[in-house]
């Protein structure tokens, strides 16, 4: 994706966002409600036009590609007619894009839907129909999967049952996985890199040990003699900066506690704390992401009625 | 693209078997026009009713029009056909398998316009089949033939261009419920006023309901194109629907 806009009235959905996926991997699509992922996913697929920017699968845009249900399959939303049946919507797709019909049963079976596949999509439940959206997107057997929001709605069961098979698809097959989410916990046990988004904008990207490790070793100290011990603890090349939070208080990336403890204790030097702040993820995305959202503002309003 | 295009015809119409619509739709067909097909049969020469005698020509090709009464389930069959992709949300799968919108609706006018000529087919049959039923009850029905032959294939032909018309307007409206309304509203409303006012009724010929009247009526109505004009008029409607349905179609990003 490279360069994508798209503004909707006085709103700018995406501005200007650039990233890559990568085969054979899961790529989480992180960011808030509103943050502009699903109108990316459609601009990728051809579905909105972008104001600015292209999208390409291997070098070719969407509506370009030759059969794009078998190189690119696509869950954006759980759209089924109720009263068809969901083996009969399948075969709907099969039929559009030349497949065999009986495609329609291997795919059922292969999402868990086997038996229910004759039966109305409208009385399926939210997990059936995630599943069904699954199924249409593995119709055309396709190389690369985007995925937006797979896991709404499903029970715990069912995450667990996605989180596995999504894993198998990109890592035992090969396949390029995109899946989109708003709760990092989703794609945490999933995708193998991140892709996170704010107010349309991209706000950081990289495998989650990277984003782990940005935020890792960070080390809270408070002492009486803080300009002594920023000295001692500068000494070799160590980062060391203020805390706002309190007047004697340091932050030091890079050392552990027991290493900043133990050269204090050397230097002679009184700690009044001494505390390891290496958030967790969620803590990381959380930051990431905080004030992002479209309505952040409307929600603080409600908050203080 | 052509066997595209075919493939795409062959989805379209699973869609459309896949769900009941196409039975009720049919049927109500069938049931509006039989019913018109009964009621006229049964008052022909009836004096109070206006209507010409059972055994004059004007009687024979009159009920055999009376086809034409199921033209708003035609037109609301193509309705249905493309805005169901809309209601229910199904325009996403439909798109991302096919990306050259142009084609999905290219093929929904084919496959709605082949469906619909199964439609008057059976439309034509029930109409005539009442008519000689109820006419032979009363002691004699009009003959199959002739001039009367020619309004019921006009009358079948009507059938299939409201339905590409309703495909069309389904295309440019989206909305379901909204579009029906809006041509339910036109069709027993709007066209019978403008027919009735004086200072309008010049102007009826040229629309819609002037061209199907122009197509099959018998009667000395308002001025009126002929027959063929009147086809081609209609024809001509259905074409510019379609054409400024799918444009809209292919432009409009589907969220």
């Amino acid at each position: 994706m490279n360069g994508l806009t798209k503004t909707f009235g006085k709103v700018r959905a995406v501005d200007d966002l650039s990233f890559t996926v990568e085969p054979g991997q899961v790529t989480g699509f992180l960011g808030p409600n509103g943050a502009g992922k699903t109108t990316t996913l459609r601009m990728a697929l051809g579905l909105i036009t972008p104001d600015t920017g292209t999208t390409t699968f291997n070098g070719v845009g969407y509506p370009g590609l030759p059969e794009p249900m078998r190189q690119v399959g696509a869950v954006l939303e759980t759209a089924f007619h109720p009263a068809r049946s969901g083996r009969d919507h399948l075969r709907v797709y099969c039929r559009a894009t030349g497949l065999p019909v009986g495609r329609a049963d291997e795919v059922l079976g292969l999402v868990g839907l086997g038996t229910a596949g004759r039966r109305r999509a409208g009385g399926y439940s939210l997990g059936m129909r995630q599943r069904l959206g699954l199924a249409t997107a593995l119709l055309g057997d396709p190389a690369v999967l985007v995925l937006d929001e797979p896991a709404n709605g499903l029970d715990p069961e069912g995450i667990q049952w996605l989180r596995g098979f999504l894993r198998h698809l990109a890592h035992d097959q090969g396949r390029t996985v995109l899946v989109s989410s708003h709760l990092l916990s989703e794609v945490e046990q999933t995708a193998d890199r991140v892709v996170i988004v704010g107010a349309g904008k991209l706000v950081r990207q990289g495998t989650l040990a990277e984003l782990r490790s940005g935020s890792a070793g960070s080390v809270l100290v408070r002492s009486p003699q803080s300009t002594a011990l920023a000295d001692l603890l500068r000494a070799d090349g160590t980062t060391v900066a203020p805390t706002d939070a309190t007047p004697d208080g340091l932050t030091v990336t890079g050392l552990s506690t027991d290493e900043i403890g133990r050269r204090a204790f050397a230097g002679g030097i009184e700690l009044h704390e001494l505390r390891s702040r290496t958030s967790g993820l969620e803590e990381v995305y959380f930051r990431l992401t905080a004030g992002s959202e479209q309505y952040a503002a409307v929600h603080a309003e409600q908050g203080a009625v | 693209m052509g066997t595209v295009v075919a493939r795409l015809v062959r989805a379209e119409w699973t869609k459309l078997f896949s769900t009941r619509v196409w039975i009720w739709l049919l049927i109500g067909a069938c049931v509006l026009s039989g019913a018109f097909a009964a009621l006229f049969t049964a008052f022909a020469g009836n004096p109070d009713s206006g209507l010409p005698p059972l055994d004059s020509p004007e009687y024979g090709q009159l009920a055999f029009s009376l086809a034409t009464n199921a033209t708003v389930i035609s037109v609301v069959l193509g309705i249905i056909g493309i805005t169901q992709e809309y209601r229910h949300r199904t325009a996403t799968p439909t798109f991302l398998a096919t990306p050259q919108r142009g084609r999905v609706v290219i093929a929904k006018l084919l496959a709605y316009a082949l469906v619909a000529i199964l439609y008057a087919v059976v439309v034509c049959a029930v109409t005539v089949a009442v008519v000689l039923i109820a006419g032979n009850a009363r002691g004699g029905a009009p003959e199959l033939g002739g001039d009367n032959l020619e309004v019921l294939a006009f009358a079948g032909l009507a059938l299939v261009i409201y339905t590409v018309i309703g495909v069309g307007l389904g295309a440019l409206l989206k909305n379901q419920v909204g579009a029906i309304v809006a041509t339910l509203i036109y069709l027993f409303v709007v066209e019978p006023l403008l027919r009735s006012i004086p200072a309008t009724s010049g102007a009826y010929k040229w629309l819609p309901g002037g061209a199907l009247e122009a197509m099959t009526a018998t009667f000395e109505g308002p001025d009126l194109l002929e027959q063929w004009q009147g086809a081609l008029l209609l024809l001509g409607y259905g074409l510019v629907a379609a054409l400024l349905g799918t444009l809209l179609a292919v432009r409009r990003d589907v969220v």
